[in-house]
């Protein structure tokens, strides 16, 4: 009885998933178009979430269609935070400081025109760095001595500042933005910029943009571009295997799934540091036992990062240095090989060693400590950052092999920034920005100086030194790098910077972060590769984006 | 007469408790939005110190005005509440909170109400069904839908997507229509209404699929209760046709508990279903809410709450009238 009962059951579900599957395959006509063709449209997602905001500001800087940035408003120059090679003029043409770094002189292209036709000179650029949050306290004048010519005269030498000053900055049209007084509220749903591309037609779901005929090198090869809002990654995988998009910058664990079929290639650059982020000065009202140097490079020897690259980043991400330079791009700037890489193994000899040397003691429990008690140290991460999280529980576990108690917890996002602001936390797994040129100094100034941090309790009002560490030796020389143009001086600083935060530690390197971008070379061609990286193919990065697009051409 | 009047009234002290309750919860929440927003804006600007100009407008804008205190925040809410202005959105600044949940409502009360309607009358003619064939095979249907239900949702869909979508090709993976043959957005045509159709198929499959079991049960146990009481052994002796005591009889007293449960499901169709508009893209405000709430978008989030609460309690009133109708015991004791 029982027997026949099941097999009725197991009758009723082929019936039924059989009638399923036939309404299904009667209701879906429509929704190919994954095929070739030069005139459709480029499709790409750079990361937005649907609905997407119809706001091409680009003083909107969170909230504005990534387009914004770079295909239809442009910078002065182009910085390729790839290679080391000197910027490429986007509507600017050359540069040049005073000797004394204070004065820059811009040049830019002739005969420039916005997408609606007017010109565009030297006034506009003038106007723009003159215009709202791009006026700069330290800036005296601008002006614009012909129509070609802008001249920049600063309080205080900017050397360091030209990829902030000339690579985002987005250059605005005077005739427009002189009538708008309220730059955080406006949407500027129809932008007027001088980028390849003009902004077609919009929706929450997706935007298209066209090329600009009154591009200064003339419209670029593809015409159309869609940039679409998808919520999760795995419907963008899903996407990309299906041909429905070309163009990505995503995470994907198993890429060789979707590279198989040899229509979409990959590229895998890793830049920016994952770091574990310590409260480190005792001065700056940090509490607990990572204000001790002697713990943090205890922990710097005891963690496996080989095996948190795999199993918490895939395998994809790459060796992260405590010079905070990146190599090979920064090659010149590292002072010592010592420091190009963490160590990628443990050793935990060496961290009881050290531990020990600084008088710490391994209680009955197995854990070290002080006075017979064992301390404990609060890691935290973003819950949902799964990437973090993994690598976080395996830190806990192999530190905990060392005798190193490292409580691991997830906290929601809203709860993750606000301490680290504030100083309010001991541990943090932290991503670090990397420079965008080949040179750490901006790292060096934002991440370590202490003008960029603040005590406990307060936040950091110029750069992010969320680990309130404080080093003269480290200001004095982050001062020096700023006031020349001269290599060697540069460099003979950078190696004292990096002799310091190597040792302190208050930034643990664990891992270079992957970024992947998946593009299709099968129906455009053009993309860089691991040869030719003139520009990171990442969507989702400003003005970068708008290059790789102005190399592309559908394939025939 | 007295029965609705009391309840009309019962509904505006509750819809006053319920919008007070939905100006105090954000507030409750820990962090600071405003030192959120001003951290994100300094970050993306490059480390640059931001101008006064624009902390002084993110503070204001936030809701975190300074030297305020909260019993003028209560009377500005209602304020806003009154003349339909919800505020401005920081996640999506600065699009008005308003017209952000009135492009995501619509999607949403579309696809979840015809999926909840869809398996609402499903389960229930299958549950009368069953209940009515109660002791043969079709029992086995309540264990099947059951597990079907118990099946956790977002995996299901990933399963319909993975087979369905990416495997057969037969149906769309994300959005409420095709965005590639579609790029202008919405628009008033057959071509696009066939392509919000085919695009609410999978959404729609998998909320039916997860959720009918609970309405097949309910509705199986009470027609099974139903079926023992004396008025249909009665409509038996009297030698009615079968179907007519089925329907007639038992069924349409089997349905009136559901029908409260039904009323109460259609007021969280506005609340979207978070996991399916995540899933397949899909607009809608489940979306909007879970945004919110990552980015402690005080605004929106008060929005959402606003327009879901509102919703239930609409539901909940229209349900109780309908009750009030059918049932006349309701009437007499209220």
């Amino acid at each position: 009885m029982a027997t026949s009962r099941r097999k009725r059951l197991g009758m009723m579900f082929a019936a039924g998933a059989a009638a399923l599957a036939l309404t299904l395959t009667g209701c879906a006509s429509n929704g190919e178009g994954g095929s070739g063709g030069s005139d459709r449209p480029l499709r790409v997602w750079s990361g937005s979430m649907t609905p997407i905001n119809n706001n091409f500001n680009p003083f909107s800087v969170d909230t504005a269609a990534h387009f914004t940035f770079g295909p239809i408003y442009e910078p002065l120059f182009f910085f390729n935070q790839l290679s080391a090679d000197p910027a490429t003029g986007l509507i600017g043409d050359k540069y040049e400081y005073s000797e004394d770094g204070t004065v820059l002189t811009i040049k830019i292209k002739a005969d420039q025109k916005w997408s609606d036709g007017t010109a565009l000179t030297a006034k506009d650029v003038a106007f723009t760095f003159g215009y709202g949050p791009n006026k700069d306290p330290e800036m005296v004048s601008v002006e614009a001595t012909d129509d070609t010519t802008v001249v920049l005269t600063y309080s205080v030498p900017k050397f360091t500042a030209a990829s902030l000053i000339l690579g985002s900055t987005w250059i605005i049209p005077e005739h427009i933005w002189k009538d708008i007084k309220d730059y955080t509220t406006e949407t500027n749903p129809k932008p007027v910029g001088s980028g390849p591309y003009v902004l077609k037609s919009f929706s929450d779901a997706a935007y298209t943009v066209e090329a600009n005929p009154e591009y200064r090198d003339g419209a670029p090869a593809v015409k159309t571009v869609q940039v679409i809002g998808i919520d999760s990654n795995q419907s963008s995988e899903d996407l990309l295997k299906t041909g429905k998009i070309d163009w990505v910058g995503q995470f994907i664990a198993n890429p060789d799934a979707i590279t198989k079929d040899g229509r979409i290639s990959t590229l895998n650059q890793q830049q920016d540091p994952t770091t574990m982020l310590t409260c480190s000065s005792v001065e700056l009202g940090c509490t607990g036992a990572q204000t001790d140097p002697a713990v943090r490079q205890a922990i710097n020897v005891a963690i496996d990062r080989s095996a948190i690259s795999d199993k918490a980043f895939a395998g994809l991400s790459g060796i992260a240095s405590p010079s905070f330079a990146l190599l090979p791009r920064d090659e010149k700037w590292l002072s010592s090989p010592d420091l190009a890489k963490s160590p990628q193994e443990p050793n935990i000899t060496e961290a009881d060693g050290i531990l020990e040397a600084a008088g710490y003691t391994k209680g009955s429990d197995g854990f070290y400590g002080k006075d017979g008690k064992s301390f404990e140290i609060d890691l935290f991460s973003p819950d949902g950052w799964t990437d973090y999280n993994d690598a976080a529980k395996l830190i806990s576990e192999q530190a905990a092999k060392a005798g190193i108690r490292i409580n691991n917890r997830t906290v929601s996002e809203a709860e993750y920034w606000t301490p680290l602001a504030n100083g309010n936390f001991q541990m943090a797994l932290y991503g670090v920005t990397q420079s965008l040129v080949a040179d750490p100094y901006s790292t060096y100034d934002r991440y370590f100086s202490t003008p960029a941090t603040a005590k406990v309790g307060e936040q950091p009002v110029k750069g992010v030194n969320y680990a309130r560490y404080s080093n003269p030796i480290v200001d004095a020389e982050v001062k020096v790098a700023a006031a020349t143009e001269d290599e060697a001086i540069k460099k003979d600083a950078y190696a004292k910077i990096q002799t310091e935060i190597a040792r302190d530690l208050p930034y643990i390197p664990v891992v270079l972060n992957a970024s992947q971008a998946f593009f299709n070379t099968k129906d455009y061609t053009g993309w860089p590769s691991e040869k030719d990286l003139y520009a990171a193919p990442l969507p989702y990065l400003s003005t970068a984006s708008a290059i790789v697009l102005t190399h592309l051409k559908p394939a025939k | 007469m007295v029965f609705y009047v009391r309840r009309i009234l019962f509904y505006v002290i509750t819809l006053w408790a319920a919008v007070s309750l939905n100006f105090l919860l954000p507030r409750l929440l820990p962090g600071d939005p405003a030192a959120i927003m001003l951290g994100k804006l300094r970050r993306a600007n490059g480390g640059r110190p931001l101008s006064e100009e624009t902390i002084r407008g993110i503070t204001s804008m936030l809701g975190a005005e300074k030297g305020m205190t909260f019993w003028d925040q209560y009377i500005a809410y209602w304020g806003r509440i009154l003349q339909g202005d919800l505020g401005i959105s920081s996640t999506r600044y600065p699009a008005p909170v308003i017209e952000l949940i009135g492009a995501a409502l619509p999607w949403t009360v579309i696809l979840v109400g015809v999926a909840t309607v869809l398996s609402f009358v499903l389960g229930i003619v299958a549950g009368a069904w069953v209940g009515w064939k109660r002791g043969t095979w079709v029992d086995h249907l309540v264990p099947a839908t059951t597990f079907l239900q118990s099946i956790p949702y977002f995996w299901l869909a990933l399963v319909l997507v993975a087979v369905l979508s990416v495997q057969l090709g037969v149906l769309p993976i994300i959005g409420g229509y095709d965005v590639f043959d579609f790029p202008g957005g919405p628009e008033w045509s057959w071509a696009f209404f066939g392509s919000t159709v085919v695009h609410a198929i999978l959404p729609a499959i998998t909320i039916v699929i997860s959720s009918v079991g609970g309405w097949l049960l309910g509705m199986r146990n009470m027609m099974v209760q139903t079926m023992s009481e004396d008025y249909v052994v009665t409509a038996e002796a009297k030698g009615l046709t079968p179907s007519r005591i089925r329907t007639r009889y038992a069924a349409r007293n089997a349905v009136i508990p559901s029908l409260a449960g039904f009323g109460i499901a259609l007021g969280f169709v506005v609340a979207g279903s978070i996991v399916t508009e995540q899933v397949f893209s899909y607009p809608g405000i489940g979306k909007l809410m879970i945004q919110s709430v990552q980015g402690l978008d005080y605004s929106l989030m008060q929005g959402v709450f606003l327009v879901i609460t509102l919703a239930v309690l609409a539901a909940n009133f229209l349900m109780e009238m309908i009750y009030g109708f059918i049932d006349p015991r309701v009437r007499h004791r209220g």
